[in-house]
């Protein structure tokens, strides 16, 4: 009944069957679901509140780890190995697949320190490459002529969007494969919203990207491939042109003329 | 070894000693509630109510004369400090706000509420006990109320604090003057968290020892006279548990139960008045 | 008619409010007023003079702020760590069926009188140091570690309320880096709650050094300074609760009302510092 378009390029991730179960919930959140993920490209996840799209999208790091209780079921698979076996690989899980919040996440440290984070985690010491991989990260987010002056300062005391491209900073000095956005930009203000969006798209060069949003003329402006879920199940997959001009399924369609949602 | 392995070791080290350290910690106040649950049960029986202190190998001897010295002295705080620490938050919340005023106020009750209890005991000792020139129950209670005054007076404040602004407004669109705005409307919408407020501090100035070491100080026996010398839970208990006589180590660990159980129901009684609130 | 209420009620609340002030003000005043005599034979001599000799009609403070700070430190090394550790447990590690009535009941005990903690300290912990270090039990090491026992529950409390405060969304991003538990903890929540959590210690601190009941029934009352921390020894409160019903001379109860001073401009301090730098109040929009 779902309609999900073969991808032909190579994929970045692959779902299958996957189940999600919150602690203590009686019915999954995520009923069987299958969905590949192209690489290099940018995949946006739509679809009405509590439709499992986040849900979905926080698999991908196995966020969910955090909380006790909760329940995967199925395969994600990355890189020909299903991400929901291995138990003390999180960490090289998550340094590989990144992820971008909803509100800016600055630590409490300096934009340096921030963006170095991720690196130091990884046990690199260097001086010369911590500072040539920040320059780099921060030019890479288009924030670097911005705070080029200021280093040192508290991370804290920068603009939301600001703040929000030196989270894209800190997750990409670390190269990740995959970078997960979940309505990142939700908090923003409609300029530094445009700032974002034409950032993603810069960056699929180089990671794949999987983007959750509630703002379905954002994933029409960045997106590649989108999926419209709803309650729980993926509906559709298609490529963003199309399935916005020409949806396949009533719902889809219903969903994206603004009939419900 | 990778930089991440060793994380992963150091991170399993460092949880292991925290869930170590909250062993040791959970533990040590494990015993100390055990210990004060066996001996005073052990040591509770009628003749604690109904006797008074006697000397030492006395077979007939109780705590009747440190409980109703404890209630009189305890009770009488408690009449005259919880409507003064009231009206005094009242002062804060309603007319102070933020005014210079206002804001030492709270910064100096905040203080005053950490400040060592035994100073409270010199003070009154010195305005109260000497001129008088003997201890008494009235300096006892003296001592308690200044001690329960600020707690009173914050909690009140930062409860009072709560009440939204449109209940005030919408009395106030009524017509009404302002202090039957607050005793009708405002002391309404807060009154599960100032009664609150109120268990708490008298859970607090209840077992104060060291401010009444020198104010009501002791008596061995039944004294209802405020006027006199008065006994306490609390400083009979210290008086009985350094004493070398087992019997009264006794009647001390029955003090203590006692007064334990009696501080623990106020505070868990003040939280499920919070959490009612809540729900 | 409503408005002569109306003032008399708002005046009414406004001088009760200001009494506190006044209070405040009128401990100061009599605890120097009683301590003139005090002052005036010793001098600035009062707080370095190691001999405290009422039959003598001497009094020296040192032992007894020597005892103060050294109990208090001792209390201090061994709850920081143990408070950290708790608070950690509660906020991070332990199962949610565990968080809340392990919270609670630390909380609970956080309200269990003082001199509970100083009688249990003299029956159960007083023959443990005395079979371990030998002595006689009654030390200033036994008021360091009651004193750390009393004041636990209060700092792990405050600890692990202050860690709770960091937004699990900034703790996810650390994790979604790659970050361990422990990574999170040290970079992100401890960096987080530093104010609060270095302003509770503090506090804890300013209680404990004000604290009579605990260490009272175990430190002995000794006015000497030993190196020896198995030997007995006093704090300026211990020595108080047991002196103060004592005195018989003028000059003996002017030395003991100026430790009274010292001791409460000594909480004082300790308490703004917490208050004013690290606590400061939330104010309520």
């Amino acid at each position: 009944m779902a309609t999900i378009i073969d991808i032909t390029e190579e994929k970045a991730l692959e779902v299958k069957d996957f189940e999600f179960t919150y602690a203590g919930a009686d019915a999954p959140s995520i009923k069987k679901l299958t969905m590949p993920i192209a690489k290099n490209s940018i995949t946006a996840l739509i679809g009405p509140s509590g439709c499992g799209k986040t849900t979905l999208l926080r698999s991908f790091n196995r966020m969910h780890d955090l909380y006790p209780g909760n329940e995967y079921a199925g395969e994600i698979l990355f890189k020909n190995k299903n991400i929901l076996t291995s138990k003390e690989d999180l960490i090289n899980l998550r340094i590989q697949i990144g992820m971008i919040f909803q509100k800016p996440t600055a630590f409490p440290m300096s934009i340096f320190d921030n963006v170095a984070y991720g690196m130091r985690l990884q046990g690199i010491k260097n001086k010369i490459e911590l500072q040539d991989r920040v320059e780099k990260a921060l030019q890479d987010a288009a924030i670097w002529k911005e705070v080029k002056d200021r280093l040192k300062h508290d991370a804290n005391g920068l603009s939301g969007g600001q703040q929000q491209r030196l989270c894209i900073a800190r997750a990409v000095a670390v190269e990740p494969e995959v970078l997960l956005f979940d309505e990142p930009t939700s908090a923003l203000d409609p300029i530094s919203t445009a700032g974002i969006e034409e950032l993603i798209v810069e960056l699929r060069e180089r990671v794949s990207i999987i983007i959750v949003t509630h703002n379905m003329q954002q994933a029409a402006r960045v997106s590649d491939y989108t999926g419209f879920m709803y309650l729980g199940e993926l509906i559709e997959l298609g490529k963003t042109e199309e399935l916005f001009v020409t949806p396949k399924e009533k719902l889809t369609e219903e969903y994206i003329t603004g009939k419900f949602g | 070894m990778t930089h991440t392995q060793k994380r992963i070791v150091i991170n399993r080290v460092v949880m292991t000693l925290s869930t170590l350290s909250a062993v040791i910690g959970i533990g040590f106040l494990l015993w100390i509630l055990s210990v004060l649950v066996i001996n005073g049960v052990d040591a509770l029986s009628w003749s604690i109510f109904s006797e008074e202190g006697a000397p030492p190998g006395y077979e007939e001897s109780g705590l009747k004369h440190a409980l109703i010295g404890q209630l009189m002295i305890v009770g009488v705080a408690t009449i005259v400090g919880v409507p003064l620490g009231i009206l005094a938050g009242t002062y804060l919340s309603e007319y102070g706000q933020k005014s210079k005023l206002a804001e030492t106020i709270r910064d100096i009750s905040d203080i005053m509420m950490s400040a060592p209890s035994i100073v409270i005991g010199a003070f009154v000792y010195a305005i109260v006990v000497a001129p008088m020139g003997h201890f008494s129950g009235w300096a006892g209670s003296i001592a308690l109320t200044i001690i329960m005054l600020p707690i009173i007076l914050r909690t009140t404040d930062d409860m009072l604090q709560l009440v939204p602004s449109t209940l005030r407004e919408a009395a106030f669109a009524l017509g009404a003057p302002k202090y039957k705005v607050i005793t009708q409307v405002v002391y309404r919408g807060a009154k599960a968290g100032i009664l609150t407020g109120i268990l708490l501090g008298v859970a607090r100035v209840a077992g104060e020892t060291a401010p009444l070491l020198f104010t009501s100080f002791n008596d061995n026996f039944l004294n209802t006279d405020m006027n006199e010398p008065m006994a306490s839970l609390t400083v009979t208990m210290y008086n009985y548990a350094t004493s070398p006589y087992e019997d009264w180590q006794k009647l001390g660990w029955a003090a203590a139960f006692i007064l334990s159980m009696f501080i623990l129901s106020l505070n868990i009684l003040g939280r499920l008045f919070i959490m009612k609130k809540k729900s | 008619m409503n408005t002569t209420i109306d003032r008399l009620f708002a005046n009414t609340t406004k001088i009760i409010a200001l009494a506190i002030l006044l209070i405040v003000a009128w401990i100061f005043a009599t605890l120097l007023d009683h301590s003139m005599e005090s002052l005036k034979a010793f001098g600035f001599d009062f707080i370095t003079e190691s001999k405290w000799a009422p039959n003598l009609e001497k009094f020296g403070a040192l032992p007894a702020i020597y005892g103060s700070v050294i109990s208090t430190f001792l209390a201090m090394i061994l709850a920081v760590p143990l408070a950290i550790g708790v608070a950690i447990f509660l906020s991070e590690l332990a199962p949610a069926k565990l968080k809340s009535p392990v919270g609670v009941s630390i909380e609970l005990l956080a309200a269990i009188p003082s001199v509970i903690y100083g009688m249990w300290g003299l029956f159960y912990f007083v023959p443990i140091i005395r079979d371990v270090f030998g002595g006689i039990g009654i030390s200033m090491l036994t008021a360091g570690i009651v004193l750390s026992i009393m004041i636990l529950p209060f700092m792990a409390a405050v600890t692990r309320d202050a860690m709770n405060t960091t937004p699990d969304i900034l703790k996810e991003s650390a994790y979604a880096l790659g970050g361990t538990k422990w990574d999170v903890i040290k970079d992100i929540v401890i960096p987080y709650a530093k104010a609060g959590i270095i302003g509770s210690f503090i506090l804890a601190l300013g209680r404990a050094i004000g604290e009579t009941m605990a260490v009272t029934f175990v430190m002995g009352n000794v006015h000497k300074i030993s190196i020896d921390l198995t030997a007995p020894a006093t704090s300026i409160p211990v020595t108080l609760a047991n002196e103060f019903t004592e005195a018989d001379t003028d000059l003996y109860y002017s030395s003991l009302f100026e430790l009274s001073l010292l001791l409460l401009i000594i909480s004082f301090t300790i308490i703004s510092v917490a208050k004013f730098y690290f606590l400061r109040r939330k104010r309520v929009a």
